[in-house]
């Protein structure tokens, strides 16, 4: 059984049938839809207003031979009895039990509710609410500089918006890939007539039936027609309550991606894939960490469907040696503008940045160091240059 | 023989097809990506690798 309709659930679903597992595989969902790629939700599917089918994923339903169940999300779990309950309070026993459910947007607790208006994105449906209500001339303020925020930003110059991004930080992705990086990228928005408003906050909405404008924490106000809330997201672990597992942020879990109780125990029976998964580092002295990037859930879930059909028919899997431990290397693009910003590895983990190659104001690769060693590569354009350093880092 | 058909209006060139695939990808000497439209059934589950991680989802495989 995998919960989640997502990425991740997909990829173990393929990963398991590609791995000669036979038995029965359902896969759980809260969204109405298959599973599609959400990184063109801020780029080309709002600027071009394209349709689910331009995201959706490519299933061979004939391979993957799995039930969905979808629009009816988990909502409890008894792992003791193997047992998930639905939304639907429909019961379904499991032998193993991958849970993808993901993430969703944090939302901001302001004192005016109003409705009208105000967005965040994480789901095709939010992209195409976002989508009805922009048009040229109306004006945006965004709250939140990372990369949706900012991907988001780029999107509705690109549709004749006015755009004002607040945030917190002093730099926007300083906090992700270093203060000299993110403040080019600021430079690049400014240039496209993007206003920031940074070290700042939203306080307050204005407006009655329909946000008018907000008030920022310095106590100075915006007018606009759009709010959206871009502050990171939330891992989707009410289902889980009650359980045993350690979900303190997201579900912790060993090195093989099995769930781990409260008490440090493994669940032989119940793994962790993508965005939830709280997962240790195999080299680096750090505590187990979630990691938010595309790649994360295909990798996960191709590790997980090997790890299961193995179980499921021990030796089956021919060349899956399960003593190896994940350890993904992370990786992220972002396309804003003409910019194609792409990273290996974790920035956000150094201590020391360089710029090693090119120059600020045109193409560029930093390289991220902690304690000596190479844990990110991130940069603009220099494409080979920077695909050359993938494999030196060490996580 | 395996089809590989890859969408140049999505593709970015981010050239991580080129990790998993290293004999069919390879981005040229102005970084862009130049692929093999045919492959052997060998390297069938490498270009599915190649499809499953790249950013744009631009790669199309027939078998």
């Amino acid at each position: 059984m995998i919960v989640g309709a997502s990425m991740g659930g997909l990829r173990t679903a393929e990963s398991l049938r590609r791995s000669g597992f036979d038995g029965e595989i359902t896969i759980v969902g809260a969204e109405k839809h298959l599973p599609y790629n959400r990184p063109p939700l801020s780029k080309a599917l709002l600027a071009e207003d394209k349709e689910l089918d331009s995201v959706a994923f490519k299933i061979n339903t004939e391979e993957l031979k799995a039930d969905f169940i979808l629009g009816n999300p988990a909502q409890s779990v008894d792992i003791e009895n193997k047992e998930a309950t639905l939304s639907s309070n429909e019961k379904l026993s499991y032998d193993f039990l991958v849970a993808a459910t993901g993430l969703r947007s944090r939302k901001m607790d302001f004192q005016n509710l109003v409705e009208s208006g105000r967005f965040s994105l994480r789901t095709y449906d939010d992209a195409k609410r976002i989508r009805s209500s922009v048009a040229t001339g109306k004006h945006v303020v965004i709250l939140g500089a990372g990369f949706i925020g900012l991907e988001l930003a780029a999107t509705l110059r690109k549709l004749g918006c006015s755009v004002d991004v607040v945030a917190m930080e002093t730099t926007p992705l300083a906090p992700i890939i270093g203060e000299l990086f993110g403040k080019e990228i600021q430079k690049r928005h400014e240039a496209k007539g993007v206003h920031f408003h940074m070290n700042n906050s939203v306080k307050d909405l204005i407006g009655d039936s329909f946000v008018t404008g907000v008030i920022l924490g310095d106590g100075k106000s915006l007018e606009c027609d759009i709010f959206i809330e871009a502050v990171g997201s939330l891992p989707n672990t009410e289902w889980l309550e009650g359980s045993v597992l350690d979900k303190s942020n997201g579900v912790l879990t060993d090195k093989t991606l099995r769930a781990v109780n409260s008490d440090g125990k493994v669940i032989e029976s119940f793994f962790a894939v993508g965005d939830i998964a709280r997962f240790p580092y195999v080299n680096q002295q750090l505590p187990a960490r979630r990691i938010e990037h595309w790649n994360i859930p295909i990798e996960g879930g191709k590790r997980v469907g090997r790890e299961i059909a193995n179980a499921a028919n021990p030796g089956s899997v021919g060349d899956f040696n399960p003593t190896e431990q994940f350890n993904p290397l992370p990786s992220f693009w972002s396309d804003q503008y003409e910019m194609s910003i792409l990273s290996y590895g974790e920035p956000k983990i150094a201590d020391e940045i360089e710029l090693i190659k090119g120059s600020l104001d045109t193409d560029f690769i930093f390289s991220y160091r902690r304690q000596g060693a190479l844990v990110g590569a991130a940069g603009i354009g220099l494409r080979q240059e920077l695909n050359k350093l993938r494999n030196e880092i060490c996580l | 023989m395996i089809k590989v058909h890859v969408d140049m209006e999505k593709c970015q060139h981010y050239g991580q097809c080129v990790f998993e695939a290293p004999d069919i990808f390879k981005l040229n000497a102005e970084d862009r990506l130049e692929y093999l439209a045919t492959a052997e059934d060998s390297e069938s589950a490498n270009v599915r690798a190649a499809a499953d991680v790249c950013p744009m989802q631009a790669i199309t495989i027939t078998e």
